[in-house]
């Protein structure tokens, strides 16, 4: 991919925390890369690590976590074509770089709108902070022009009135296109949304993704979606990353995941969505076997004690991931006569 | 907002009415007899008592006595104690202003450092500034106030000399120097727990999802903690925070004795120890003004910080 625009390149991002005294860890050895005006899906079991994965590459992490990886890369890319890197993994938490990044470049949409927005601010205010705090100088109406600009293209109804409601007055999809109007109001050339419609109706679900892809296509925006919901990955994704137990077992295009599953979780994993592409509200259904506890792994392939094809060898060692075709990996013994690719 | 806080200045003064009704006929009702209590006992022919009775219009009906307490207050006179024969208003509201002039400085400095150093505990969390505020909230927690400002006085009086051990005014000089022990024996240990509280308050809003949203705008850190987390911190804090108020009403009996500072503490637990009724009565009216009026703070205050807060229901 040495020519491809990589907007985000991740290489070998571990992440723990420390409970107890004993480190745990969640996300293991995960490396990805983005494309500029792609989608990426990740999709995996709640509790697979999918959010401690994005938050660690925004830093965005509890006190108690231990990240480290290669390197964690964004990408700008100026108009002439070249482009300025960013060791995001080199930064501070809360330093000035990292900050420069959060709003104008990356910016997030989080899983619960009633959660996100704070009670006690206009949800104007909450809009233009953001936009007040990267543009140093902008005048307050100027911002607000702006953000009632954002919410009338979110398709709100009376933006005006509605910048000057506390977030108690909005129902939850409004909330959510409040919340996605913070993430947008910077014009942020990496949008990652962490389940962004699990807490709202299916109806008001499917706007919002509609709404999301729309601008991702348009303005030629790059997204990270979070979700459990196949349904959605079908029709938002370009690219697809599977995970479990905080691990990538296979990675690649929409059509390979889809077309060619490989990995027996991503088998399992869509044979419990029943119609493809149609299925909306569709959720993973439970998959055979509990999830084991993360504490008590030591070696080999996490899948093992569900796997219908599990045998010595996947218990020993890493499991290496293998190319099923080109830009398609799946971590998984029974693809050993492949290229090891990760 | 203003219909709601009419309505709720009325009630008040209605509950006030009620509940000093209820003061009145619980003390009338405790066995002392006021007569016995002011000439000490059989100092008196029955005649004299019988006199004395019918003049103080002890015969009078409960209510006609109620009402003619309220009358005399709204006259300016709120009663004499029986044990010492004091006017009430000559002996414990002229002590009012000493009392208010150690007592309101305490919770104006408590509440300050209080509330600064914890801010600054959540902020740099187990920096050497949370431990010393958690420290200092130890101590005020585990030691009697008297054994506070006895210490302060064997610190600053005794052994460093800097600073007067007792009275309010100084025979020459400035007053100053008088205020500052029994200002800092009532602040500290009223600083400690407020520190940990709004450390406490801070770090658990720090948890909420909206401070990772804000966080996730860029903002810097000092922001954050003061935007989103200080103001949404504050509603349990400042109720916390009035109640304290109370201290403006009541003084210290603790700092008042051991200061010789002549304020109202040690009058109201005299009286109290000695069944004054007329004394009592009127201190446990002041105090429920004060406690009515603190709550009817903290709603106006919490609407104020938290929108949340809907007045009119
Ligand atoms: N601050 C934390 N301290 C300890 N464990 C955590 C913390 N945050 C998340 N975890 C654990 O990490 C695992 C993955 O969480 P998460 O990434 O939120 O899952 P999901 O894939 O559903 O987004 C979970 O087991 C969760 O309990
Ligand atoms: S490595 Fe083995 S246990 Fe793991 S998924 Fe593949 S076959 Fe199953
Ligand atoms: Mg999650």
């Amino acid at each position: 991919m040495e020519d491809k625009k990589i907007i985000l390149d991740v290489k070998n991002l571990n992440t723990s925390f420390k409970s107890d005294g004993k480190l745990i860890k969640i996300v293991k050895d995960v490396s990805f890369q983005l494309e500029k005006g792609r989608s990426l899906a990740i999709v995996g079991e709640s509790g697979c690590g999918k959010s401690v994965t994005v938050h660690s590459v925004t830093r965005l992490m509890a006190k108690n976590s231990v990240i480290s990886s290669d390197h964690v890369i964004y990408r700008k890319f100026n108009e002439d074509g070249t482009a300025k890197e960013y060791r995001i993994d080199k930064m501070s938490n809360y330093g000035k770089e990292m900050r420069s990044l959060r709003g104008p470049e990356i910016s997030m949409v989080f899983q619960d709108p009633m959660a996100s927005l704070n009670p006690v601010y206009r949800v104007g205010d909450q809009i233009i902070e953001g936009l007040l705090e990267h543009n140093p100088g902008m005048k307050k109406d100027d911002a607000m022009k702006m953000a009632i600009e954002l919410l009338k293209k979110l398709g709100i109804p009376a933006p005006e009135q509605r910048v000057k409601d506390y977030p108690h007055q909005l129902s939850g999809g409004m909330k959510q296109r409040i919340v996605i109007a913070i993430a947008l109001i910077c014009n942020p050339e990496l949008i990652i949304a962490d389940e962004p419609t699990t807490a709202l109706d299916v109806t008001i679900q499917a706007q919002i993704m509609e709404l999301l892809k729309k601008i991702q296509v348009e303005l030629n925006k790059s997204i990270i979606l979070i979700t459990h919901n196949m349904g959605l990955v079908t029709e938002m994704a370009d690219d697809v990353i599977v995970m479990y137990m905080g691990r990538i077992v296979e990675k690649g295009t929409l059509k390979d995941i889809f077309n060619a599953p490989s990995h027996p979780y991503t088998k399992m994993l869509l044979a419990s969505v029943p119609v493809l592409g149609m299925a909306q509200g569709q959720k993973l259904t439970t998959i055979p076997g509990s999830t084991p506890n993360p504490a008590d792994l030591t070696e080999g392939c996490e899948f093992a004690d569900r796997c219908p094809y599990c045998t010595d060898e996947c218990r020993k060692g890493r499991i290496p991931g293998y190319e099923v075709s080109e830009g398609h990996m799946v971590r998984c013994r029974k693809f050993a006569g492949n290229k090891e690719v990760d | 907002m203003a219909k709601y806080i009419v309505k709720r200045i009325l009630t008040m003064i209605v509950m006030i009415f009620v509940i000093s009704f209820v003061i009145f006929v619980a003390l009338q009702n405790t066995g002392v007899d006021p007569v016995a209590q002011s000439l000490g006992v059989d100092n008196y022919s029955a005649e004299t008592a019988a006199a004395i009775r019918e003049k103080l219009g002890l015969n009078d009906p409960l209510i006609v006595q109620f009402f003619r307490w309220w009358g005399n207050i709204f006259k300016g006179d709120f009663g004499y104690s029986i044990a010492n024969g004091y006017s009430i208003k000559d002996g414990v509201l002229a002590k009012w202003p000493a009392t208010l002039e150690i007592t309101l400085w305490a919770l104006v400095i408590s509440t300050i450092i209080g509330i600064g150093v914890g801010m600054l505990s959540a902020f740099w969390q187990n920096s050497i500034i949370d431990y010393l505020g958690r420290a200092i909230a130890v101590l005020g927690n585990s030691m009697p106030e008297y054994f506070f400002a006895l210490v302060l006085i064997q610190i600053f009086s005794i052994k460093l000399g800097l600073l007067p051990s007792a009275g309010r005014i100084p025979v020459e000089g400035s007053r100053i120097p008088n205020l500052i022990l029994p200002i800092a024996a009532l602040a500290i240990p009223l600083c400690g727990n407020l520190m940990r509280y709004t450390r406490n308050t801070m770090l658990d809003v720090a948890n909420q999802e909206y401070v990772k949203l804000a966080r996730s705008k860029g903002i810097p850190e000092w922001k954050v903690y003061f935007k989103h987390i200080f103001r949404n911190s504050m509603r349990p804090v400042i109720t916390i925070l009035l109640f304290r108020l109370t201290i403006l009403v009541g003084g210290s009996v603790a700092v008042e004795t051991v200061f010789a500072w002549p304020g109202v503490g040690i009058v109201l637990t005299q009286a109290i120890t000695a069944s004054d009724y007329p004394v009592v009565m009127f201190y446990t009216l002041f105090m429920a003004v004060m406690m009515l009026s603190i709550s009817f703070l903290i709603d106006l205050l919490g609407a104020v910080i938290d929108p949340r807060v809907r007045l009119e229901k």
